[in-house]
């Protein structure tokens, strides 16, 4: 991981970036040189990212990775009756350790099935919330602390986002991630968190709150350049900094001073970004990720070691219509992870980035006639270059009604915590052992603390 | 048009007032598409009229789609009782009955007329308060038709919304069952088409409606004080309202609803009309509901539902947990516990004994003390960042805009404003009531969920929206389009030349009196350095606009 190769075209924008702050002064250097000073002054080969693949209404992730061998599959087949994927549809996967069963992919995710034969995407088994391990017979004896709030979109949600199960008040991991993690970034005004996805509690940590952005880029403010505009602009500045005690006031206008001087910045820098010709789904998830792969490749010259995007899908909440759905949100999640993941390669960033699944929670294998209802545990997938791929991390479930695993209805408790998934994340982005047991306060519960699936 | 503004109460003794002759003017013009007026020309003065035009500007700020010169006069003379009065009695603006008319004229209905008539009634419906209501409304009782299984059903989206409005000022409990059983919510919820379990085929009801209207339509996810506070067992933990028995019993006794009329429960008619019960499909078993409550075997589906929501209407959660959040979509973000607490009280009784009644609940809100003098007591504190959409609205009414075709028209307003009616991204609404930014509002522990949709790409866009509406859609500009809605800038022209005079009306207009001195200046300043020759009072005019309707006094309400 030290020695990363830069891809011409990558190299070609760190000279742009670099041109930006000090035009012409490095026109004479070589290659080489300009390369070395790169990593050396903008991060080069040590940058990385992180991607949230936000699922939105709580994605059915028993349905994304199945049970494919005959004992397996009739166990999945009897919980989940009409949902179930049918079993000669479902595409073959060999993890390297498949538990004592054989595999296979929903069909909706051909995109991603040779991702996770050449190794660069993992499923991580059965995760969701936990303030600690719980068995079936803890949680029926009421003798094991539980995330609040079972089953609740909102509560679910939040405990993704900040991974500390048992405080509805706690701050999101990305945000105290960025925060841990400030230093890399140096005087960037651009937050370490962007997001496609508003502001979320993912990012918003204890003083730091994402930077937003559409997929069609910064957007500038208009009236500021005809005839009167600076006049005007310097009077729309003076409102903005014109005292106020009014917290709201305040809040309103540092946003305003904020979004218009990042927007400079970016504007300038990504006009320079390099061409992807990777070709991203015209979807509203892959304009998304197409706008992450373009601030990727600016990175250097945005002054960044270290990103953290939120983009995400919504239409997971399946009460309603699930077999038809189904198909066409996991077909769209894969193309766009996928096609991702090859822009990211294309641009020389395969082993620097890492995008992984979230979701509310899983759903009950059990049907209510037209779909699912809110589940507990889920799969989720990550897909990247430092991905240890191929395989499957945490523990596949007993997927039988009112099995070992089932809280009821087909609600399986999660064998791995979110704080595991995430302090996974966390360590490979470059967060101390001793820094992920703070950001993770309930880590400590958990045997485990990294899960092995990045390098 | 401009009435000179005075800092005395104006009367008008024995005289027609003034927006009594614009409300005629307007009935006679719009063809009584904006519902019917309140008629109040024969009214005495008020005795209980707002001190100032600020006074006036703020009430009606938050209990209409925004101020203008005439209600802020019209407030002073005939007073907030009077006022009240005639809300009550203003015909309700719906929409449905006017898309029916426009199909009826070989009109081929979409959402965007949907979304015009939304536009039309918050600009000139003479039913402001119980619009405003209704609005605030559609973001706690929350459909969307982006969701794809309502997106073509206008018809159904648009009674829904006509649900809220003729509700609006009517009792909590009827509209909890007229949205439980609107087909939009139906289908956007997935009750409609969720039958009884069927063990054989190991089936169970659908959770979907169970849970969110426990969580979102009534109670919130734990017990609360009458003053909006957690209420904690004896380990200092929060009491869940509910728990999973609670939803599966009530997921069973919303069992065996579809579309009204069809004959036959798996039919498909995507009719408006209130969803029927198919008593096949119905789960007849006893079930435990919320409260301890076990409804009997037997019941047929219309009882069963009509039980549980009374069960569900009375408990003591709701009027804290629903009356907070009014209070947050009309007047403040923070309102104190005690603030809470009087809203809580008149939600659990009007004063005749009645719960729930909400036309008592929005004067309880809009009077409230601290809803006066918040501003003055805890300026720091007080007061919400307006909703983008009633900046344009506020904007719009305050300076009559229409446009040729009649159509009050705003595209994709939740790309650039990051709302539109109906048009949330989920049942959670646009905002979270229980967002709290970082900074200073979320170190001292306070909620701003306007902040949530108030994003750098959103602020700039809102931002840029301003300066279109003022620059580009004004009466006159020769390039307007038929369906552009414009602005008429005359009633401010002749204070052109006063700049002072100029952003002191604008101040009150659109900011409720509440712009710094030094804000003022600033504006002053600029537009006095604008030649006066030429167009130079419409220059004036309108870039004084773009900076008061941009600026973070106008964005924020206090």
């Amino acid at each position: 991981m030290n020695e990363v190769s830069i891809h011409p075209s990558r190299r070609a924008v760190l000279g742009k970036g670099l041109a930006l702050g000090a035009a012409g002064l490095f026109a004479n250097l070589t290659h080489l040189q300009r390369r070395a000073l790169a990593a050396a002054t903008l991060g080069g080969g040590n940058y990385k990212a992180l991607v949230c693949v936000y699922l939105y209404g709580g994605n059915d992730g028993f349905n994304v990775v199945v049970p494919t061998d005959p004992v397996g599959y009739s166990v999945y087949a009897a919980s989940r009756l009409g949902l179930a994927v049918p079993q000669n549809s479902l595409l073959p996967i060999l993890p390297a350790n498949p538990q004592g069963g054989t595999w296979g992919l929903h069909p909706g995710l051909a995109a991603l099935q040779s991702h996770f034969a050449s190794g660069k995407l993992a499923v991580v088994g059965n995760v969701g919330p936990l303030v600690a391990p719980a068995t079936k017979a803890q949680i029926l004896s009421n003798s094991v602390p539980l995330p609040y709030q079972l089953f609740s979109h909102y509560d679910q949600t939040y405990q993704w986002m900040t991974s500390v199960s048992n405080d509805s008040a706690a701050t999101g991991w990305c945000g105290r991630i960025a925060e841990n993690l400030a230093a890399l970034n140096g005087a960037s005004p651009v937050p370490m968190n962007i997001s496609l996805e508003g502001t979320q509690r993912l990012q918003v940590g204890p003083n730091s709150a994402p930077y937003n952005l559409d997929s069609s880029g910064p957007i500038a403010f208009e009236g500021f350049d005809d005839e009167g505009g600076p006049a005007r602009k310097a009077a729309f500045e003076a409102l903005l900094a014109a005292s106020s005690t009014n917290k709201f006031q305040q809040a309103y206008a540092g946003q305003q001073v904020e979004a218009m001087q990042i927007e400079g910045l970016l504007t300038g820098v990504l006009a320079g970004a390099p061409p992807i010709t990777t070709v991203f789904p015209s979807s509203y998830l892959g304009k998304q990720l197409a706008m992450v792969a373009k601030m990727i490749s600016v990175q250097a010259a945005v002054g960044h070691q270290r990103q953290i995007f939120l983009v995400g899908k919504g239409g997971f909440d399946t009460h309603d219509g699930q077999n038809q759905k189904q198909g066409n949100l996991f077909g769209d999640v894969a193309q766009c992870m996928a096609a991702f993941h090859s822009a990211m390669e294309e641009i020389g960033y395969g082993p620097q980035v890492t995008a992984f699944t979230a979701s509310d929670f899983g759903r009950t294998l059990s049907s209510n006639g037209k779909g699912s209802d809110h589940g507990w545990g889920s799969h989720h997938l990550v897909l990247g270059g430092a991905v240890q791929g191929g395989d499957f991390y945490g523990t596949m479930p007993n997927l039988a009604l009112d099995g070992p695993q089932d809280i009821g209805g087909g609600r399986i408790i999660p064998t791995t915590s979110v704080d595991q998934f995430a302090a996974t994340l966390g360590r490979w982005f470059g967060v101390s052992a001793g820094d992920l047991l703070q950001i993770f306060p309930n880590l400590s519960n958990f045997q485990a603390t990294d899960l092995g699936f990045l390098t | 048009m401009h009435v000179p503004r005075s800092n005395q109460p104006l009367a008008f003794p024995g005289a027609r007032p003034i927006w009594a002759t614009c409300l005629a003017f307007l009935i006679a013009s719009c063809g009584g598409g904006g519902g019917s007026a309140p008629g109040d020309e024969e009214l005495p003065p008020g005795e209980d009229v707002p001190a100032s035009d600020a006074d006036a500007a703020r009430f009606l700020t938050r209990a209409t789609f925004g101020a203008t010169r005439e209600t802020i006069d019209r407030l002073r003379y005939i007073g907030y009782t009077q006022w009240f009065e005639q809300e009550f009695k203003a015909k309700p603006s719906l929409t449905r009955p006017a898309l029916k008319e426009m199909s009826s004229q070989g009109i081929t209905v979409n959402q965007q007329h949907r979304l015009d008539l939304w536009w039309k009634h918050a600009v000139v419906g003479q039913d402001q308060l119980r619009q405003r209501l209704a609005f605030a409304l559609s973001e706690i009782l929350v459909i969307s038709d982006v969701q794809d299984n309502i997106v073509n059903d206008i018809g159904e989206v648009a009674e829904y919304y006509d649900t809220l409005v003729r509700g609006a000022l009517g009792n909590y409990r009827d509209l909890l069952e007229d949205v439980s059983l609107a087909p939009a919510m139906g289908e956007y919820l997935s009750m409609l088409g969720n039958q009884k379990a069927n063990p054989g085929l190991n089936l169970r009801p659908d959770e979907n409606y169970a849970r969110e209207v426990l969580q979102l339509f009534s109670l919130g996810l734990v017990e609360l004080e009458a003053d909006g506070s957690v209420k904690l067992d004896g380990f200092g933990e929060p009491i869940p309202t509910y728990d999973q028995a609670v939803v599966e019993g009530l997921a069973a006794n919303f069992t065996g609803w579809s579309w009204a009329d069809m004959g036959d429960f798996s039919g498909y008619d995507p009719s408006p009309k209130p969803m029927e019960n198919y008593l096949a499909y119905h789960d007849q078993l006893a079930k435990l509901i919320l409260s301890n409550v076990v409804l009997p075997g037997g019941q047929t589906g219309e009882d069963d539902l009509a039980q549980a929501l009374d069960v569900i209407a009375n408990h003591a959660n709701v009027g804290p947990f629903l009356g907070k959040q009014m209070i947050q979509r009309l007047v403040t973000s923070n309102p104190s516990p005690a603030y809470v607490a009087r809203v809580s009280a008149s939600w659990n009784d009007n004063g005749s004994g009645v719960r729930g009644d909400l036309f008592a609940v929005a004067k309880a809100i809009l009077m409230d003390p601290e809803a006066r003098t918040g501003h003055l007591a805890d300026a720091e504190n007080f007061g919400k960042l307006k909703e983008p959409l009633l900046r344009v609205t506020n904007l719009w009414r305050a300076l009559e805009a229409n446009s040729a075709s009649g159509k009050y028209r705003y595209w994709a307003a939740e790309e650039i404003l990051g709302q539109a009616p109906l048009r949330a991204p989920s049942v959670f609404n646009f905002f979270s009531p229980f967002f709290s930014p970082p900074g200073a509002l979320g170190a001292a522990g306070m909620v701003a969920p306007e902040m949530q949709i108030t994003t750098h790409a959103r602020i700039t866009t809102t931002t840029n929206d301003m300066l279109y509406r003022v620059w580009w859609y004004w009466q006159g500009n020769p390039n307007l389009g038929p369906n552009d809605v414009a602005i008429d800038p005359s009633s401010l022209l002749p204070l052109a030349s006063n700049p002072q005079a100029l952003i002191d009306e604008m101040d009150i207009l659109f900011a409720a009196g509440q712009m710094s001195a030094q804000s003022k200046q600033i504006i002053v300043d600029y537009v006095s350095a604008i030649p006066l020759s030429g167009a130079g009072n419409l220059y004036r005019t309108l870039d004084a606009l773009y900076l008061v309707l941009s600026s973070p006094q106008s964005a924020v309400q206090r």
